[in-house]
């Protein structure tokens, strides 16, 4: 019993795979964080600058303990509070493209965890969510591939054409939270009545502030937002749960994109399904990513040969 | 140097091996929402880690009960003239839809505001707001926090139901000239 224990262990942490899935998601991640930070600058300092909403002494009563926070060492002026953001924008653009990928993933998660810190209270948990994911982002090889870091080494010819495999341990971490956040958001959902009733979805649609576009009338009949309701309480339960089951992996992965992408039509929650949904990518198995990329590379060839080829006289020719 | 070094890389797998077991209890012992003696003896242990790392996290959006009320905030301004006026916190069904993405933050923001755990914010907000609508010559003296509610319920055909707006007073602010500093 404990050697199989151990054997699956290994072989789920440490059975080495292609890093393609945890640099994708990467790339990913880095453009989540920069979205963020657009978002947020406009009211960058209303929300961190000294005469903010909540200034850093309020905040730091409020939230007591020793945290990780740059704002507690930064010179308590809007400059220095300034510089924070283009460190963070710096940084999530490096990740993103993937240079120097170590160091910008750790600087990427204290300038993270630092905006979160400190302000709490205007974070979802979208937010909450990418600081996780960047704290074991950290640990993982993300750099090892799709990135400039990979391209610099094989211009120096530490590398050849291959991408090594790696040890996922970092990236079935953030797997594990992803699918922990759906499965407590399940159990904490099924201890309220209008959850369990079925009107829940009723209130959601129904309150202005949440309201992004028009959702159809009939999807708001007593018994159509019942089966919603249930739905939604269903398929969070299968993206915590089933999705580990490998034959009901894509489907249910598949049910996840179609209710989050329903979400950010339906609720105005800038980025929090697209948080969510970044992370998706290490659910699906290298070789897969591989043949889709295959596929989509294809499809471009073949629209590319049927493309008119231009001339140098301007005058254009059909290509076959 | 080489023995230190092959000793290192032989510890390297238990280490990652302790770092994930722990994670892996801490952090569901966090979340789930079950309140056994064992789960919280262990909530209690990791906190510092917790708090200290950005690993702390809550997934109760819309739980376990959605919001059952529309909600805004405003601000009643009274000046050192004599004069009023009442300045909203964006409302998002107020705004088109790029201002909606950019200024979202403030729904999130004034749905913690109205939680009284948060009440030592307040003064910060009413202090912000003195700031930002002062003039040298017409500075704000007063700022009173007013937090507006429609409760919202399905009817017995299921349509929206939706009740008067009410108001609640949640400060009232003398402003203090160190405050306009």
């Amino acid at each position: 019993m404990v050697r199989r224990f151990v054997r699956a262990w290994n072989q789920f942490f440490f059975a080495e795979q292609s890093p393609l899935p945890i640099a994708l998601f990467r790339i990913f991640f880095g453009v989540m964080v920069m979205a963020t930070l657009v978002q947020l600058r406009s009211d960058w300092l209303n929300w961190y600058g000294v005469h903010s909403w909540v200034t850093n002494s309020t905040a730091r009563a409020l939230e007591p303990g020793t945290r990780l926070n740059l704002f507690a060492i930064l010179p308590q002026d809007d400059h220095g509070i300034n510089a924070l953001f283009w460190v963070a924008i710096g940084s999530a653009i490096l990740l993103t493209v993937g240079l120097f990928t170590r160091i910008n993933s750790v600087l990427v998660f204290l300038c993270l965890a630092s905006i979160q810190q400190r302000n709490l209270y205007i974070t979802h948990g979208g937010d909450t969510f990418l600081r996780l994911a960047g704290f074991f982002l950290m640990f993982a090889p993300a750099g090892a591939a799709l990135s400039l870091d990979r391209l610099i080494r094989r211009w120096r010819g530490r590398e050849g054409a291959g991408v090594h495999p790696r040890s996922p341990w970092a990236q079935r971490m953030i797997q594990i939270q992803l699918s922990l956040v759906y499965l407590v958001t399940f159990l904490v959902k099924i201890k309220g009545a209008p959850w369990l009733h079925g009107s829940a979805l009723f209130y959601i649609y129904h309150l202005d502030e949440l309201r992004r576009f028009p959702i159809p009338a009939w999807s708001l009949r007593p018994t159509v937002l019942r089966f919603e309701t249930w739905l939604a309480l269903g398929l969070e339960f299968c993206l915590g749960v089933l999705i580990w089951v490998r034959r009901l992996k894509y489907p249910i992965l598949g049910l996840g994109v179609g209710l989050h992408l329903w979400l950010d039509y339906s609720l105005n929650i800038p980025l929090f399904q697209w948080d969510i949904l970044s992370a998706y990518i290490l659910f699906v198995d290298p070789d897969d990513i591989v043949r889709v990329w295959k596929w989509v590379a294809g499809m471009l060839a073949r629209e590319t040969s049927n493309l008119p080829a231009v001339k140098a006289d301007g005058n254009s020719t059909a290509a076959n | 140097m080489d023995q230190a070094l092959s000793l290192l890389g032989g510890l390297k797998r238990p280490l990652i091996n302790i770092f994930l077991a722990f994670h892996i209890v801490a952090i569901t012992c966090w979340c789930i929402p079950i309140d056994l003696p064992g789960i919280g003896v262990v909530r209690k242990l990791v906190r510092p880690y917790f708090l200290w790392s950005g690993l702390f996290q809550s997934w109760d959006m819309f739980a376990p009960s959605p919001k059952s009320a529309n909600t805004y905030l405003e601000a009643q301004i009274l000046y050192k003239d004599g004069t009023r006026e009442v300045f909203t916190l964006p409302r998002m069904e107020l705004l088109g839809l790029s201002d909606k993405f950019f200024k979202e933050r403030y729904r999130k923001f004034t749905d913690n505001l109205v939680d009284e755990r948060f009440d030592p914010m307040l003064p910060d907000v009413a202090r912000h707001i003195a700031r930002t609508k002062s003039s040298p010559q017409n500075p704000v003296k007063l700022v009173v926090l007013v937090f507006n509610f429609s409760f919202i319920a399905p009817g017995p055909d299921g349509s929206l139901v939706s009740q008067p707006w009410d108001q609640h007073v949640l400060l009232g602010y003398g402003v203090r000239p160190e405050d306009l500093r």
